[in-house]
This record gives C-alpha cells, structure tokens and sequence, in this order.
C-alpha cells in the first residue's frame, strides 16, 4: 500500500461527519417518519428506528471495506464493476443514480408543499415554488456556487439540535387539540416499520465519495459510525414525537414536522420547522447535485453516457448534466404533487436503497473469496457469512419495501423500480455498447498514431 | 494486463508533462475556464523511478518541477505508460481513474478540472 501523504485541504473528522449525517438528514425523512406511524404504536416507534440503526451498522462495516480497498468518488461503479458482470454493474450504477434525483424531487416537493401550506396557499402555488427552487437550485449549481465545508456543517448542525428540539417539547408536551394520538390505535407492521427505519439512514454512506480527501483511512468509516448515532437519536426522538402529537389524518400531509412544531410549540414552533425543513434541503441540493452532476460527468467521459453529459460551462461546472438533474428532478417532483403518490417515493427509495446494500454485501461477499489476501484497511465483522445473510435479508426488504405504500401493500413502487431498471438496462444493452465501440475505436487510433510518432522519433535518436 | 504494458522512461514522461503544460497554458478555454483553479500536483510513478509537481496558478501551468515538491492538493500515481497516455492526450484522466489505472488522493473536483484541462487541450472543447 501506498503511504498516505499530507493534503492541503483535507476533510477532517467533523467534516467527514456532517457530511454523513447530512446526506441522510433529508426533509423526506419526515414523511418516512409518518409512514412508519402507521405502522407502529407511536410510543413504540422509537424500537424500528433504533433497530434499523443496529442492522445499518452492519452495512456501514460493508461499506467501510469496500471503502478502505478501493477509496474512489466513483466508489459505488468501480466496486460493482469488481466484483460483477460489466453491464450488470452499470445497470445497477444508473438505477441507484435514480436515487439522488428522487431524493432531490422529494425535498423540493416538501418545501414547495410546506411553504404553501405556511402561507395558506393553493397546490398551484406549491407548483411554482417547487419549480422556482429546483431553477434556483440548478442555477446556483451552475454558476459554480457550492456550501462551504463549515457551512455545511453549520447547516447540518443546526437541523439536528432543532429537529431534537422540537422533538423534546413536543413529547413533553403532547397533542392538547383533541385529536387522538396514533398510538392508541395499536397497528402491527413491523416489517414495513423497520423498511422505513432503513430508509431514514439512506445516504449515509455516501460520505465515501469523499474518502481521496482524507489522509486517515479511519476517518470515514468513524464518520459513518457517529453519523448512524446522531441519526439514531434525533429521528427515534421525533418519531415519537410525531407519534403522541399528530393523529392518523396528519400523518398523511406532505409537512407532518410542521404540524408537530406548531402542536407543541405555536405558529413560531412552526416557522422554525419549516426553516429546518429548508435546511435540510440546503444539503440535500448541495450535495446531490454536485455529486451526480459529476458523477454524470465521469461516466460520460468513461464513453457509457452521451459525450454531451461532459460539457463544462466557463465556470467548469458540468453543465448539460446539472441541467438534465435539475429538470428531471423538477419533473418527477410535478408528478407527485399533481398524483399526490409522495409516499409511493418514500417506497421507491427505501426499495433502491435497500437493493444498493444487498448488492454491496454481495460485492463484499465475493471480493473476499476473489482477493482474500487484498489489503483491508478495514475489515467488516462477521466476514462471508454475515455478508451473505446482509445480501438476503436486504434483497428481502426490497421486496417489501417494493411491494408497500405506508400500511397498505401496493404494486406502485415495484412497477416504478422496474420502470427504471427497465430503461437502465435498455440503454446499457443497446446504446452504451456503441458509446464503448465509438470509444474503443478512437483510443486505438490515438495509440496507434502515438506508437508511429514515438517510433519515428526512436530512429531520428 | 499490467505486464503489456511497457514502462515509459523518466526523461519521456517528463517530456510527456511539459509538452502538456505549454498546450494548457497555450489554450484560451483553458486559461478562461480554469482561471478559478489553483492547485499542486503531485504525479508519480508506481513503475519508474519519476515523480514531479506540477503547480497550477489561477489557470496557469509553472513549468514542471522534478521530484515531490511542497505539500500537495491532488496526489496522481499510476503506472508510467498510464500516466503518459493521460499526458499525451490519448487517455483521459477520468477514464484511467475510474478503471483503477491511476489512484488519486485530494479532491474529485481538482481531478475533475485535470480530466476538462487534458479535454480543452486535446478535443478542443
């Protein structure tokens, strides 16, 4: 292994961290949160959370591994590429990428919706709120402008204690309006709550894009780990609180956090929440769009995406790709306001999610068959057996979650996953094979005309 | 596949670096683009006994320096051949990168720009 050397501009552990927590910290959380109450007992609520927690830890250790032999920004397509069939890896690759534009759309969503119901608006408002902060959004992006690290630290920072805060009161001080509380309607979709407890923790591995900027292999996988801590606590928190304050009705709106803010603490508790909600946001854009807009980047100039993904603007932004996000998460946010299917989202997510880590395990799994002796900075506990059980017990869940919408099963989101694993793996079968060739193609002739260029200059030596 | 490859000797990676610098500094997309960018590059290779900086100010190349010099922002290391292809123009650097021929420590945004610099100055973006 290669000394690791000291970096100008390194990320530090703190840094590391709120990237984690921040990540996963999205304003769909919420709306998970609400979800999983209909599923639980609301004094009970915090047991799926914490439980998800427990088992996510297993997929940080799968993560951390995969993390330590190979550190890349582009980590999730190089380990798959490892570890599996090329086109097979590229199908998943393009299909997780789905993710981060649902999360996106779902933010924009939220706070369109929030924002709306705050000003007693109409959903046409929400519309063009949704709309005008997605234009914002791929604008600031474009224009090269992005969260400075201790900005994105502060932002993280202050969602959290101010979700927790409000969480507190609101146990402390629950529902006084009359309405019945869910937890005394004593539902029992334990499965179902715990898929949604998986989901609240989404994005926390994504910190390992980041993994070239630490000098310290140990960072990220720390990073990871109290990042599931901080998330464990403040979502097992407002899960109950959202529980003993909100009724079954709430807990169907787009802005559950809203109500449960101006449940315990008035109008400015609401205000507050909505600010939180906006934070929250402020990270999920900054990161999701710099992070695939580069990624599309990447895999365009690989030749697996369309060469005009590659553009850069005067500010050396990726820009055809921050544009093709931008409207595409502005198009999938309109149809989930229009079609009201916001929680077939949360589904959706939680089922490509929990799909991702079946598919990590399984890469961990067969690297440790592969290259049983390839250096391990960090070795996920449990070895091949546990990574095996991690493989069906997360394939299991995306079927659960696939197949669930809230309490009730559903076939929406298994036919929106499908729909985009179907368009993912017609484009990797017909086009990206052209791409490749195309690619092919001119590389050889650049060598070969490099091979003659450097030969000639051999015999005039 | 690593054994086909033929090592490219330190004089012609050298060679390789400089010839890459003058296009960059000679290109006008490069010197608008990247006028933003500042960073140090520490390249070295895994084969050969060559390693340089190369030290990028506002936009603008320095003449390459032998040996590691400085603490750097971006660390490239891959083998010669790998890292010659990427100089020459005929790979580019985020292809290298995401098939594992190079490894690169710093951050994906400065390998990034290094990938627009070799695609300004050698597709004349």
């Amino acid at each position: 292994m290669t000394e690791p050397v000291r970096l100008n501009r390194e990320l530090s552990q703190s840094g590391a961290t709120a990237i984690s927590t921040g990540l996963a910290f999205a304003a769909i959380n919420f709306l998970a949160i609400a979800q999983l109450l209909q599923n639980v007992d609301a004094r009970l609520a915090w047991i799926p959370v914490v439980l998800a927690g427990v088992v996510m830890l297993a997929v940080r250790g799968v993560f951390a591994e995969l993390d330590g032999m190979r550190p890349s920004a582009a980590g999730i397509r190089v380990w798959l590429a490892q570890a599996m069939n090329g086109r097979v890896a590229l199908v998943i690759t393009l299909t997780y990428m789905t993710t981060v534009v649902l999360v996106v759309a779902a933010d924009a969503y939220i706070i369109g919706e929030a924002v709306a119901w705050a000003l007693q608006a109409s959903q046409a408002v929400a519309i063009g709120l949704v709309a005008l902060l997605l234009a914002l959004a791929t604008w600031i992006n474009l224009r090269g402008i992005k969260l400075a690290g201790r900005a994105e630290q502060l932002a993280t920072f202050t969602a959290v204690v101010l979700t927790l805060l409000v969480g507190v009161v609101a146990i402390l001080h629950p529902s006084t309006d009359g309405t019945t509380p869910v937890g005394t309607t004593g539902q029992s979709g334990w499965v179902q709550a715990f898929v949604l407890g998986i989901f609240i923790y989404v994005g926390f591995e994504w910190v390992t894009t980041n993994s070239e900027e630490v000098t310290r292999p140990a960072i990220i996988p720390r990073a990871m780990l109290m990042a599931l801590g901080i998330l464990a606590v403040s979502w097992a928190v407002f899960s109950v609180a959202m529980g003993v304050t909100l009724d079954n009705a709430d807990l169907t709106s787009a802005y559950p956090q809203l109500l449960v803010a101006q449940y315990a603490l008035g109008q400015g508790g609401m205000l507050l929440m909505l600010a939180v909600t906006a934070l929250t946001a402020v990270n999920t854009f900054n990161g999701g769009f710099i992070t695939l807009s580069r990624f599309m980047y990447a895999l365009a100039r690989e030749g697996t995406l369309p060469r005009r993904l590659s553009t850069l603007n005067d500010r050396a932004v990726p820009s055809v790709a921050v544009v093709v996000l931008g409207v595409s998460s502005l198009v999938l946010a309109i149809v989930v306001a229009v079609s009201g299917s916001f929680a077939v989202m949360v589904s959706v997510g939680a089922a490509l999610e929990t799909g991702i880590y079946a598919s990590a395990a399984y890469v961990v799994w067969r690297l440790r068959r592969r290259e049983p002796d390839a250096a391990r900075p960090y070795r996920a506990r449990g070895g091949r057996p546990l990574a095996l059980t991690l493989v069906v017990v997360f394939a299991l869940l995306t079927v659960v979650a696939a197949t669930s919408v809230g309490a009730t099963t559903s076939a929406a989101p298994l036919l929106v996953v499908l729909g985009f694993a179907v368009v993912a793996t017609a484009y990797v079968l017909l086009v990206v094979p052209r791409l490749e060739r195309r690619e092919a193609e001119e590389l050889a002739a650049r060598r070969a005309a490099r091979a003659a260029q450097r030969a000639a200059r051999r015999d005039d030596a | 596949m690593a054994d086909e490859r033929e090592s490219i000797p330190a004089d012609e990676l050298l060679d390789a670096l400089g010839d890459y610098v003058t296009r960059a500094n000679a290109s006008p997309r490069v010197r608008k683009t990247l006028a933003g960018w500042s960073c140090r590059i520490h390249v070295t290779a895994t084969d050969e006994d060559a390693s340089y900086t190369l030290v990028i100010d506002t936009g603008t190349a320095a003449p390459v320096t032998e040996g590691l010099v400085g603490t750097p922002d971006l660390v490239i290391r891959g083998h010669s051949f790998d890292l010659a292809e990427i100089f020459w123009g005929d790979a580019n650097p985020v292809s290298n990168y995401m098939q594992g021929a190079i490894t690169t420590q710093g951050r994906a945004e400065d390998v990034m720009r290094l990938d627009a610099m070799a695609m300004f100055v050698f597709l004349g973006q």
